[in-house]
């Protein structure tokens, strides 16, 4: 045990009996929001390890057994082993060591300082340590922004401020504050909500009781009566619930999730053409496109004035490769026009995770690739088409993703439409805005030095009559 | 025709609403300045300058011309402010350059000083707001305000970050809005809530518009975008607005609607200083009877409360506020842009309101009628003085300081942070203040402190 013999500062508790009173291999029970740092569910075996700060920091992963000395990197050990001249026999690497180690974090408030929460990756704990409890020397020049790792502050420095926020209205904006604000008060979130309103009520009576759609069930459900912000508690969770998992969080669908056949099935029931499930993933790919547009910052353009009319030639030329999706069903939305499918792809893979790491993912992958197949490439996702940066191009290509045989039939499409135009017109009026005339009277107006009209009999006319005189 | 200081007759002749106006200008004591008459013979030459030595913005000639003016309206040199207004007449605009601009607009409030016909101007032009005022509008121009320029977006930014760290770990938050900001702080707030790595808390908004029927109509809209919104981003979101509030002080937990089950935030943006003066201490004690997390004040660093009583150091105060403003507005806003002029009309407003609308003349028996408290504003260090009564001031974390940075810098230059002790030292030594911490932090432009936020905890 070499690796004592350094731990002058340590602690040291050995064998720790795991099987007291915690049953680590237990699932958390479902939670809305799944941690990230879910792995502090180490082998009972393992031997648990707690070291000094210091001493955490300075241990290193590879140890070289004959003198103890410490590396970061495998090679670097192995090269160094060469210079022991060691008999033939121990040349060979010894198997990996076969106790188990996992290491608690020093932090004493630190929920992973505890021996069943403990990490079992060395350089994982010395980050964890780092970022949470350390201080945090890397900052970011662009956005000041501090990290206490200094992997975790390069990864940031290569994409900060190359990333592009588009909003459904076509507004592109480089600051994500900028684009949150916009989006919150923008219009197109305001259709977008009547649309999918009209979509749930038309949808209502058509949905049979497939546990298959569960999902689907579950969204139409929450979809429906939608207008008043939730009071009670519980339906807020569920709501929550299910908003979430559509904004890239997680929902407790555990048993779906790991159940492909169900998956597979439940998109078999797209392949089939049922035009009525098309809504429902509108609703989900709707509210699912807000957070796309910003985490993936597509640089895809958009066409907000294409007329519905279009995505019927959109759907005729789609490819029917079918990936392995997550729990949550996303299809594309092929019926409006705002929302582009090829930004939901990407969703649904990510559905499982927290917006934290979609994040870091789109991060690693490099936000302005201008080459979208790349990024969902990343996720585990093909893209058969090109990088075709057309607006066709590109539905082709994401659509080919999905497998999206949604064939609609014109009449579905004319219905969705007229509900469309009607709930528009009764929620917003104010919607019709492009014809709405600027009141800001840049012109027009004549105006005295106060600056009001004319016809005003308050306004002294001593001012303006003086100038008479000249 | 030339127009001269000693050729009164044509005055007279041409000024018959004034000829019949039966109420006399008084300043602080009764007795009233005669436009009509010479009373005081002046030189024209020295007019221009005279210049008090009081150092102007930009050195040129508005500030002295207005500020002559203001002068002889306190000294009722009637001629004097014939001539002046004249002057400024024929040479401001509120379309053309910031000298003309600000001559424009402090002109119309001297105007009405020496007239007194300030509250009726104030209303016909707050009348004319209102009818141009929408949703539309009102969000255009308030969005656009903020993607030029941080003035709001400060106050934002560091008010969320305050509030998101004090209320931690609850699940179930109270904000409490005292604003005009037409709920454009909260859907950052609403992100980072719905991206925190436990569970989303319920959130519920009380917003108590400032008064304004423009805000009013518009905020029924702007609750129906922040339901929308929160649904979107997952947050459990209920949404209240308490409109026509005559007095802050009248607020209650019951009117408020406060639970005891909820952690509250109390925000108010520019909403201290649209208490009557004597009131806000009361305002303050009503706060902390909330019992709040935190209170985030957030205010424009000027002072038109210490003078309010001396109309000629007011007035150099707000022109030094407003100029620094205007220069603002113009090196933020591309030069032909709608919404700097209408927030440039807005300030109109304001500016007649603190200048022209004292008590004790016409028309002020019916306070009613005027929504819009005079906004008189005072510096942060005056408000600490307040605050510090009722709760202790709370350090803004490094982090959100970091994120305030981060925001200047996406932003032109010119702009920057400045924490309270810099702030301290640059304010001097002032032996009144030597013992008083000052809290919150400044945002500065062109280093001239602009807008003060701060946090406060019980």
């Amino acid at each position: 045990m070499m690796i004592l013999q350094n731990m002058d500062h340590g602690e040291l508790s050995n064998a720790f009996p795991h099987h007291q009173n915690q049953n680590p291999t237990t699932t958390p029970p479902p939670s809305l929001k799944r941690k990230r740092n879910l792995p502090g569910n180490p082998d009972p075996e393992a031997e648990v390890i707690a070291l000094s700060p210091k001493t955490l920091m300075a241990t290193n992963r590879f140890l070289c057994e004959t003198c103890g000395k410490g590396f970061q990197r495998d090679q670097n050990l192995q090269l160094h082993r060469r210079g022991h001249n060691l008999p033939w026999k121990l040349k060979q690497r010894t198997n990996k060591e076969p106790k188990k180690r996992v290491y608690v974090c020093p932090e004493k408030t630190c929920v992973h300082n505890h021996p069943s929460r403990a990490l079992g990756d060395l350089t994982g704990i010395k980050k964890h340590f780092c970022r949470k409890h350390g201080e945090k020397k890397w900052k970011c020049d662009k956005c000041s922004k501090r990290y206490a790792v200094q992997s975790d502050w390069k990864a940031h420095s290569k994409t900060c401020g190359t990333r592009e926020y588009k909003c459904d209205c076509g507004t592109i904006f480089s600051r994500r504050d900028s684009f949150i604000t916009h989006r919150a008060f923008c219009d197109a979130l305001a259709e977008e909500t009547a649309r999918v309103n009209a979509a749930s009520s038309i949808n209502n009576s058509t949905l049979g009781a497939n546990n298959n759609n569960n999902n689907i069930i579950g969204y139409n459900n929450m979809m429906i009566g939608t207008s008043m912000a939730p009071h009670n508690n519980n339906n807020n969770n569920n709501m929550a619930t299910q908003f979430a998992s559509i904004c890239n969080k997680p929902i407790p669908f555990t048993e779906e999730a790991t159940n492909n056949q169900t998956t597979t099935r439940g998109l078999s029931l797209w392949m089939d053409h049922h035009h009525h499930h098309r809504q429902e993933a509108t609703m989900a790919t709707n509210n699912n496109n807000y957070h796309l547009n910003w985490v993936f910052g597509s640089k895809i353009s958009t066409n907000p004035s294409q007329d519905l009319s279009s995505n019927n030639t959109i759907t005729s030329t789609t490819t029917t490769s079918l990936p392995i999706l997550g729990s949550i069903v996303n299809v594309p939305s092929l019926y409006s026009s705002q929302h582009q499918p090829h930004q939901t792809c990407a969703s649904s893979s990510s559905a499982n995770m927290s917006a934290t790491a979609l994040l870091q993912k789109a991060a690693q992958v490099g936000a302005t690739s201008s080459d979208p197949s790349s990024f969902l490439g990343a996720l585990g996702l093909k893209c058969s088409n090109g990088s075709d940066q057309g607006q066709d191009g590109n539905n082709n290509k994401f659509c080919g993703v999905y497998g999206s045989s949604l064939v609609l039939t014109s009449s579905s499409n004319n219905i969705n439409r007229e509900a469309e135009k009607n709930e528009l017109s009764q929620m917003h009026p104010s919607k019709r805005r492009h014809v709405m005339p600027n009141e800001e009277s840049g012109g027009g107006q004549t105006r005295d030095f106060l600056g009001v009209g004319g016809a005003n009999h308050h306004l002294p006319p001593f001012i303006n009559q003086s100038l008479d005189l000249i | 025709m030339h127009l001269s200081p000693y050729k009164k007759t044509h005055f007279n002749n041409n000024i018959p609403h004034l000829h019949h106006h039966h109420h006399h200008i008084h300043d602080d004591d009764a007795s009233p300045i005669d436009m009509h008459n010479n009373t005081t013979t002046t030189n024209s030459t020295s007019l221009c300058s005279s210049d008090s030595g009081e150092p102007c913005e930009d050195g040129k000639w508005a500030c002295k011309l207005l500020k002559e003016c203001a002068i002889a309206i306190s000294q009722r040199d009637s001629t004097k402010i014939h001539h002046l207004l004249w002057m400024l007449n024929e040479l401001a605009s509120p379309y053309g350059d910031l000298d003309q601009k600000l001559a424009s607009y402090f002109l119309q409030a001297l105007f009405c000083k020496a007239t007194e016909s300030g509250h009726r101007c104030y209303k016909t032009l707050s009348t004319v707001a209102q009818k141009s005022n929408n949703f539309d509008s009102a969000r255009k121009l308030i969005l656009k305000f903020q993607e030029v320029s941080p003035w709001t977006t400060f106050g934002h930014v560091a008010a969320n970050g305050a509030i998101l760290e004090a209320l931690e770990g609850e699940s179930n938050l109270h904000i409490i809005d005292i604003s005009n900001t037409l709920c454009t702080q909260w859907p950052t707030l609403f992100e980072a809530l719905a991206t925190r790595k436990d569970e989303t808390p319920r959130l519920r908004l009380t917003v108590v518009a400032l008064s304004s029927a423009t805000v009013s109509s518009v905020m029924k809209e702007v609750g129906q975008r922040m339901e929308k919104f929160a649904r979107l981003m997952g947050v459990p979101f209920e949404f209240n607005v308490i409109n026509g509030l005559d007095r802050l002080g009248e607020l209650t937990k019951e009117s408020l609607g406060i639970t005891n089950d909820e952690a509250i935030a109390v925000n108010c943006i520019g909403a201290l200083r649209r208490i009557e003066v004597e009131e806000r201490e009361s305002a303050i004690r009503m706060f902390r009877s909330l019992n709040p997390k935190v209170v985030t004040v957030v205010e424009e660093e000027a002072d038109f409360s210490s003078n309010r009583n001396d109309f000629v150091q007011c007035f150099e105060e707000c022109l030094k506020f407003y100029g620094l403003y205007f220069e603002m507005l113009e090196e933020s806003f591309p030069l032909t842009s709608n919404e700097r002029l209408m927030l440039e009309r807005d300030c109109s407003r304001s500016i007649v309101r603190v200048l022209a609308c004292g008590g004790g003349d016409e028309q002020n028996n019916n306070k009613e009628e005027f929504e819009d408290c005079c906004e008189r504003r005072e510096r942060g260090r005056q408000w600490c003085e307040k605050l510090k009564k009722e709760f202790s001031g709370a350090k803004f974390s490094d982090d959100v300081v970091d994120d305030v940075k981060a925001l200047l810098k996406r932003y032109r230059g010119g702009w920057s942070l400045v924490l309270p002790q810099q702030q301290q030292q640059e304010e001097g030594h002032n032996s009144n203040y030597n013992n008083n911490t000052l809290s919150g932090i400044f945002l500065t432009w062109k280093e001239e402190p602009v807008v003060w936020a701060s946090a406060w905890k019980p």
